[in-house]
C-alpha cells in the first residue's frame, strides 16, 4: 500500500525524491478520493466499515460529475497521483462513469479494492485504460479464515475470481493483507499464494479504531506488541530498515507532530466531498466543491501547520525513533492530535529491545 | 513528426515527467523524466514538426550551435522512438 499520506513507492527513489520536493513546495501532488464508505464485506477491524445498503450514506455520495470537477481543480493545483479507494469502490454502479474520464487526464491512478465484485466484464473494461496499480486486500489463505474475518460467506471464492480476472487482462496488480489475531497464522500461506501468481505482496498489522468513533472490535483483532515486532522481523525489508536505523543512531524524523506528506503534499476527499490531510482524519472537513480547491487545500495545510507539538511524554521519550505514532493514530485512540498511544508505546519498546544498541 | 497522444507531460516540484494514458499504462514501466531540453522538444512535438524546425527552435532557445542542438534532438528522438511514443 502507499505510505499513509505519502506518494506511491512503486516508482522508486525518483518519486521519493520528488515527493520530498513537493512537500517543500506544498504541491498537492498526491490525492486520495474515497468514493464510498460503504462495503460489501464486514470486517471487524475495519476503520470505516459501513454497510453496503446504507441509504443515507449512498445518497450523500458525490456524483461522477462532481469527482471530475474536483479532479480538474486538483490538477490545476498540481495533483499527479490519484488513489481511488473505499469502502468498496465497485459497489458504485457508476464506477466507470467516475473512472473513465480520469484515465484521459494524465494522472497516475491507483485503485484499492477487495476484489470480490470484479467480474470478467469489469476486468476487461479496466484493462482498456488500466490504473498504474490495483491493490487487492487478502483476508486469509483459506475460505474458513477469510470469511471469518470478512463475515461474508462465499467472499473468498469471489475474491480469487476477481484476482484471476485482473490477471487474465493483465491489469497491474498487487496483493496485501491486513493481519489480525484471526488470520495471522495464514501469513505464510498468503505470501505463497502471491508468489505463485507472481504478484507483489505486503502485509500491515497496525490496526486503528473506527474513524467515526463507533464501538468496534479492533482490540480483539490486534496482536500483542511482541507479536507485531516478531512478525515485522519476518519481513526482510522492514527488519533491515530497523537494524540500519539503530546502527545509524539517526535522530528521529518525527520531531514534528505531522511528519509525513499529509496536508503538505497529500490530501484526501471523502465520499461527501470533505477534504482532510489523510484517510484516518476527518478534520478539518474543508469543502473544495464549495470554496474551490485552492482554498480548501489552504485550510487543510493550516490545520496541519497549527497542530499541537508532540506531547511532553513523547518529546522526552527514549524510544521515539522506533515509534509508529502519528497525529491520526493519536486522534483515533485518544481524541487528541498529540497524546501518546499506549499500544504503540509497547511496540516501540519491543522494537528497541530487538534492534536497539543493547540487543546484541 | 509529432509525439503520440497517449502520453502526457506532468510537473512535480519543477521536474517534468511523462505519464502514460489509457492502455499505454501496460507497456510503459515506470516514469520517464525529461530534462529541460527534452521537455522543450516534447512540447514542440505537440504539433507536426520537421527536424530542421526542431533544430532551429532548440538552437535559439538554449543559445547553442545547430550541431549541438541536432545531437540532443536525435538522442531524444531515438529514446521516444524506442518507447513507441513518436507518430510515424
Ligand atoms: S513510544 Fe509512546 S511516549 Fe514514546 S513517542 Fe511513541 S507514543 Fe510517544
Amino acid at each position: 500500500m502507499t505510505a499513509p499520506g505519502g506518494l506511491p513507492t512503486e516508482y522508486g527513489p525518483l518519486v521519493g525524491e520528488l515527493g520530498r520536493r513537493a512537500i517543500e513546495r506544498r504541491q498537492p501532488v498526491n490525492g486520495t478520493f474515497e468514493l464510498t464508505e460503504r462495503c460489501n464485506l464486514n470486517c471487524t477491524m475495519c476503520y470505516v466499515r459501513q454497510p453496503a445498503g446504507h441509504a443515507a450514506l449512498r445518497a450523500g455520495e458525490l456524483s461522477p460529475r462532481a469527482w471530475l470537477e474536483l479532479t480538474l481543480q486538483a490538477m490545476e493545483n498540481g495533483m499527479v497521483f490519484l488513489l481511488l479507494t473505499g469502502g468498496e469502490v465497485f459497489l458504485r454502479p457508476d464506477f466507470f462513469e467516475i473512472y473513465t474520464p480520469l484515465t484521459r487526464l494524465g494522472l497516475l491512478l491507483t485503485l484499492f479494492t477487495n476484489g470480490t465484485l470484479i467480474t470478467d466484464a469489469i476486468a476487461r473494461r479496466l484493462a482498456e485504460a488500466p490504473p498504474s496499480r490495483t491493490e487487492i486486500t487478502l483476508y486469509g489463505a483459506t475460505a474458513a479464515t477469510y470469511e471469518a474475518v470478512t463475515g461474508v460467506p462465499g467472499s473468498f471464492g469471489r475474491c480469487l475470481a476477481g484476482i484471476e480476472a485482473l490477471r487474465k487482462y493483465r491489469v497491474p496488480l498487487g496483493l496485501k493483507s491486513t493481519l489480525t489475531t484471526r488470520n495471522v497464522g495464514e501469513l505464510e500461506a498468503m505470501r505463497k499464494m502471491a508468489a505463485a501468481w507472481d504478484l507483489p505482496f505486503s502485509a500491515a498489522w497496525l490496526l486503528t479504531k473506527r474513524r467515526d468513533q463507533a464501538p468496534c472490535g479492533v482490540a480483539g483483532c490486534r496482536m500483542s506488541a511482541a507479536q507485531c515486532v516478531e512478525l515485522e522481523a519476518t519481513d526482510r525489508a522492514s527488519a533491515s530498515e530497523w537494524r540500519e536505523r539503530a546502527l545509524r543512531g539517526a535522530p528521529s524524523e518525527n520531531e514534528k507532530n505531522f511528519y509525513c506528506a499529509a496536508g503538505k503534499a497529500a490530501f484526501v476527499v471523502n465520499s461527501r466531498g470533505e477534504m482532510s490531510p489523510c484517510l484516518d482524519l476527518i478534520q478539518p472537513a474543508a469543502r473544495p466543491l464549495e470554496s474551490g480547491f485552492r482554498e480548501a487545500w489552504q485550510e487543510v495545510q493550516a490545520f496541519v501547520d497549527s497542530a499541537p507539538p508532540l506531547a511532553p511524554l513523547c518529546r522526552a521519550c527514549e524510544v521515539r525513533d522506533y515509534c509508529p505514532r502519528c497525529p491520526a493514530f493519536s486522534v483515533l485512540e485518544t481524541g487528541s492530535l498529540s497524546e501518546p498511544v499506549p499500544y504503540l508505546c509497547e511496540i516501540a519498546h519491543a522494537r528497541k529491545e530487538r534492534y536497539g544498541p543493547h540487543s546484541e | 513528426m509529432k509525439h503520440k497522444t497517449d502520453c502526457m507531460m506532468q510537473n512535480i516540484a519543477g521536474e517534468n515527467l511523462l505519464v502514460p494514458l489509457g492502455a499505454r499504462v501496460l507497456d510503459l514501466n515506470g516514469l520517464m523524466t525529461l530534462n529541460e531540453t527534452a521537455a522543450f522538444i516534447w512540447a514542440l512535438l505537440d504539433q507536426e514538426r520537421t527536424l530542421d524546425e526542431l533544430i532551429a527552435a532548440v538552437a535559439e532557445r538554449f543559445e547553442v550551435p545547430s550541431a549541438v542542438a541536432r545531437a540532443d534532438i536525435q538522442t531524444f528522438l531515438a529514446e521516444i522512438t524506442r518507447l513507441g511514443l513518436l507518430e510515424e
